[in-house]
């Protein structure tokens, strides 16, 4: 089944890392997008649902946390699983982003087999 | 309170888990503890508030930060790496060794509040955070004669 990805991180080399280490990991995307900003993510789902959105919590303009929520409130992203990658690792973050929809969590730094298990289950 | 060599010892080695999965480069201890960073360098530093506040830094040399940059990036050549990326490469170095520290001590101190990180490029670079400073200083040996200076600035926060 095809699957599409979005990469949402305010920093070039952090989302050129995850992109590496995704391939690393072996898993295999027909369409990935980059977003800088929260802004910038919003208006690419909007004219292109994804799958699966990787999405930085520490951003200027708008932070991680509002990002999963205004996904949210898109009907066209209602199947979108959305990944927090962050090095932020307070339980009360953590708390707070999955109950505004967030699927799961990947701490920076982190490893190829970590994003196999965490979007593995989310491939098939 | 948590005493300096816990910090020390949480400095190091989230200093080693980032450089070693993100960066792959290992870091030893200096072979000559004395050694400095001669001449232009990068500093990148993220501040840090709660029941302590202050500064975490990182300080490397200009080649020392294109090679780091150039690792992150998957470049062959360091000497092809921008200013622009090697801020941006120092700036999300400095952010996940940050991180990384933060989840070894937040048993002794809470959760500490962090900004964004921030990279300076000059010579004779050093944060301070003035008096009732506390400093914890790491010097690591990063290969090919290079040496990275990490700091642990705080003194008590006001929460």
């Amino acid at each position: 089944m095809a699957k599409s990805l979005m990469i949402v991180d305010d920093s070039a080399t952090m989302r050129k890392i995850i992109m590496r280490t995704i391939r690393m990991s072996g898993l295999e995307f027909d369409r990935t997008e980059e977003a800088g900003n929260g802004v910038e993510a919003l208006e690419k789902l909007n004219a292109a649902p994804v799958d699966i959105m990787l999405c930085d919590i520490n951003m200027p303009e708008m932070s991680g946390t509002e990002v999963v929520r205004k996904v949210r409130e898109l009907s066209s992203c209602s199947e979108t699983k959305i990944i927090m990658v962050s090095t932020e690792s307070s339980q009360d973050v953590m708390d707070s982003v999955m109950a505004d929809g967030a699927n799961g969590f990947i701490a920076k730094p982190f490893t190829p087999e970590k994003f196999q298990e965490k979007l593995s289950p989310y491939m098939n | 309170m948590i005493d300096e060599i816990c910090f020390s010892a949480a400095l190091l080695e989230g200093a080693k888990e980032v450089f070693e999965t993100m960066i792959f480069m290992d870091l030893e201890e200096p072979s000559e503890p004395d050694e400095q960073i001669e001449g232009d360098s990068f500093l990148g530093s993220i501040t840090f508030t709660n029941s302590i506040e202050g500064c975490l830094a990182i300080r490397c040399s200009v080649p020392c930060a294109k090679n780091i940059a150039a690792n992150m990036l998957g470049i062959d050549t360091p000497e092809e790496v921008n200013e622009e990326e090697v801020c941006d490469a120092l700036g999300e170095v400095t952010n996940m060794v940050m991180g990384s520290v933060k989840s070894r001590i937040q048993t002794e101190t809470g959760e500490l509040l962090v900004s964004i990180p921030t990279v300076i490029h000059g010579q004779n670079l050093a944060s301070s955070l003035g008096n009732r400073m506390s400093k914890v200083f790491v010097k690591v040996d990063a290969g090919d004669e290079e040496i990275i200076e990490f700091s642990f600035l705080y003194r008590e926060g006001d929460k």
